[in-house]
């Protein structure tokens, strides 16, 4: 059930990527799908840059999601190419905005969704410690993440509550249903920030000490080769 | 050593209009714990035995606010003068709620995470790691999820990052409560260890049983003051009676009779035919092909974390609407996934089910739309007289106690007119006396003709008021037999599941 929800990854092998390059590449990926132009040079950035997550779905063995990425990119670029050019009016609307979303924000979208995949909280929280980014932002950041499949445990259990109360409808209108789901949501969620500072404060979280890492982080011959790869593309990207 | 000087303590909290009020939780505490010590706190809900540990932690004063007087000296050091995390590097803390206590997301950054907050060598800590993974038996809970494990696996994983950080003084504030008879094993052992290994521990429990032979001292809290001192001679020999008397659970285990079918004809029945479900990973689920219960009696659901209980539960609720099978009584035949019409469930964290803004709606609330307006009210209110909450009627649900929330919840299932009520785990981290107020819960409602199934693995509150106990293991119906009264308080022992 969890596996759908936003989290940080929760077991395995080290990642392929270190956090920083793969901040790196969600911001080039990101600056280059979404400003790039649709011919020249740029037309061939944005090619790449929606090649990177592909390759690393299929590197995580992540068949079915690599498959619908392909798909989706495979229509958007197929859209953008002829038959936009082919169709006028309100369908051509409709089709320059759906393939637009497509291929301008759906490979840093994705991106994104492979770094979280493949990265422990320590990992990132080391990573960001390297780039000396203060505990006042790592920190809420790594409990924000950890905090997405609790809030979803919570609310199913609530939804099932819900269920068996009969109140799940809205025949008693949409705020009275939003209400019943909300507040328990709510009242739980606090009341489990509140134990787990508790018990962070009890691990010595936030000492002066600097925190050491279990994890391995560092850039190896893979980071260094997209680092160079996405400077490249972003000087491209920049002079054209 | 952990020396406790005239403490007293009282949080700041807010009233019922959001002003600030002190509530007093211990007062003049003497206690002196010396190296190596094992000793257990116990008491009634509020007794101050959890204010003791954070007092130890240093929870108190740097995250309850509130006023305190006295100094709480471990190894000559005042908690309250150094900062947490210096207190942090000398006691380990252990929780109640194993959901809430893990900052990872994954099981071996958590075990590593105390001991890196500390800037410890990483080389060394993976070491550790290791040591604690093969004295703990924590190798197959390496490099998981912890959103994946039982809670007994977590709460195994809490002491284990304890055990990596290798602090002198262990606290640990109700571990038990939301632990089956295994997992409590498990906590069992791990006690011992560190007891063996010369550690402090001072451990605030309701339930004794587990360590009747660990413990150096017993002390028994009253109002924020130790009423009573046992040695751990004295604690592993009280009899049932004196711990009934003192108002605690009881220092052994009741044993039931064995697996007698039930065979005695029963007047009114609950049958179940063919009820399957099975969960999208096609591994967990449940299958009975046929079952017979006792309408209108207590039916205690046992087994294993994992053995199905809930899954039964829900489906007997009718949650799972793709549950095959059927379900027949009083000449009705329904199938399994309508039985919502019929069954009301008080879940585990009743938090869960409460929704409006006071008692009195929450019922009305539950009332079935066939009834006139003018008698809403007033059925409404007969619900809550039954459970004794009539007076909390305009109160706020969440300004309740856990207890009396249990009861609204209750009172809402009697409301909606079900005949079954389902309870999961209602005395999960209850003390003695709550523990024998949800016992005369459920025999009211068994006065009041409903049938009653309660899933637990509290053998005190089956031996209070089970009639019937149905035992599942993998899914499928393990046992199901009337509780023999007299083999109840026969001799004492672990339980056996």
């Amino acid at each position: 059930m969890q596996t759908t929800v936003l989290t940080f990854k929760e077991s395995g092998m080290r990642a392929p990527l270190d956090p920083r390059t793969s901040l790196y590449s969600i911001l080039i990926i990101s600056m280059i799908m979404i400003g790039g132009s649709l011919s020249g040079v740029e037309y061939w950035l944005r090619f790449g840059c929606c090649i990177l997550p592909l390759v690393l779905l299929l590197a995580m063995r992540n068949l079915r999601f690599a498959m619908v990425y392909f798909g989706l990119y495979a229509f958007a670029m197929l859209m953008e190419g002829t038959i936009i050019q082919l169709t006028e009016g309100f369908f051509n609307l409709i089709l320059v905005m759906i393939a637009g979303l497509i291929s301008r924000f759906l490979a840093p979208m994705v991106m994104g969704y492979c770094m979280m995949q493949y990265t422990t909280v320590s990992e990132f929280i080391a990573a960001m410690e390297r780039m000396h980014v203060p505990q006042a932002i790592t920190i809420p950041m790594s409990v924000m993440f950890r905090f997405f499949p609790t809030i979803s445990e919570e609310n199913s259990a609530i939804t099932e509550a819900m269920r068996m109360r009969r109140v799940n409808g809205t025949q008693r209108g949409l705020m009275k249903r939003m209400e019943y789901e909300l507040v328990p949501v709510l009242m739980s969620t606090v009341r489990i920030a509140d134990e787990l500072s508790q018990a962070s404060l009890t691990k010595g979280l936030g000492g002066h000490v600097k925190r050491t890492h279990i994890c391995e982080v560092g850039l190896r011959w893979q980071d260094y080769l997209l680092l160079l790869l996405l400077t490249a593309a972003l000087v491209l990207f920049m002079v054209y | 050593m952990i020396e406790i000087k005239n403490v007293s303590f009282a949080y700041r909290v807010s009233d019922a209009e959001g002003k600030p009020v002190l509530r007093s939780a211990v007062k003049d505490l003497n206690l002196t714990i010396h190296g190596g010590e094992f000793i257990v706190l116990t008491g009634s809900s509020g007794c101050g035995k959890t204010t003791v540990c954070r007092l130890i932690n240093g929870l108190i004063p740097h995250y309850f606010e509130g006023e305190r007087q006295g100094e709480v000296l471990i190894e000559g050091t005042d908690v309250a003068k150094e900062p947490i995390y210096d207190t942090a590097r000398l006691v380990g803390s252990v929780f109640q709620n194993p959901r809430s206590q893990f900052f990872n997301v994954d099981t071996t950054s958590e075990l590593a995470f105390s001991a890196e907050n500390q800037g410890r060598d990483p080389e060394k800590i993976r070491q550790d790691i290791d040591k604690a993974s093969d004295m703990m038996g924590l190798s197959p809970l390496l490099n998981r999820s912890m959103f994946k494990l039982s809670g007994g696996e977590k709460q195994k994983i809490a002491c284990g990052t304890v055990a990596v950080a290798d602090p002198s003084i262990i606290v640990l504030d109700e571990p038990s409560s939301n632990l089956d008879l295994n997992g409590i094993e498990e906590l069992r052992k791990t006690l011992y260890l560190w007891k063996s290994q010369g550690k402090t521990v001072v451990i605030a429990e309701h339930r004794l049983f587990f360590l009747r032979e660990l413990a150096d001292r017993l002390l028994l809290f009253e109002d924020g003051r130790i009423a009573k001192q046992f040695s751990g001679e004295e604690f592993s020999r009280l009899s049932a009676e004196e711990t009934s008397r003192l108002g605690i659970r009881s220092v052994g285990l009741p044993e039931f009779a064995g697996h007698t079918l039930c065979t005695a004809p029963i007047d009114h029945t609950i049958t179940l035919e063919g009820m399957e479900f099975s969960y999208a990973d096609k591994l967990h689920g449940i299958k009975i092909p046929a079952l017979t219960l006792p309408q209108g009696e207590i039916i205690a659901i046992i087994g294993h974390n994992g053995a199905g209980k809930s899954t039964f539960a829900r489906t007997l609720c009718g949650l799972n609407k793709k549950a095959k099978g059927v379900v027949h009584w009083n000449g009705k035949t329904v199938p399994a996934s309508k039985m919502l019409g019929y069954c009301y469930m008080i879940m585990q964290d009743v938090n869960h089910q409460l929704f409006t803004e006071s008692v009195l709606e929450e019922i009305l609330l539950s009332i079935p739309e066939s009834y006139p307006s003018d008698e809403r009210e007033d059925r409404a209110r007969e619900a809550l007289r039954l459970l004794d909450m009539e007076s909390f009627a305009d109160m706020h649900p969440m300004a309740l106690s856990g207890g009396q929330k249990q009861r609204v919840a209750i009172a809402s299932g009697i409301a909606a007119e079900k005949e079954i009520i389902l309870l999961d785990e209602p005395t999960s981290g209850l003390d003695y006396g709550h523990m024998r107020q949800v016992a005369d819960v459920l025999r009211m409602l068994k006065e009041n003709g409903k049938t009653v199934l309660v899933i637990t693995h509290d053998l005190e509150l089956i031996a209070c008021c089970a009639d019937h106990i149905l035992h599942l293991e993998n899914g499928m119906l393990h046992a199901n037999y009337p509780v023999s009264r007299a083999a109840i308080f026969g001799p004492i022992q672990g339980g056996n599941f």
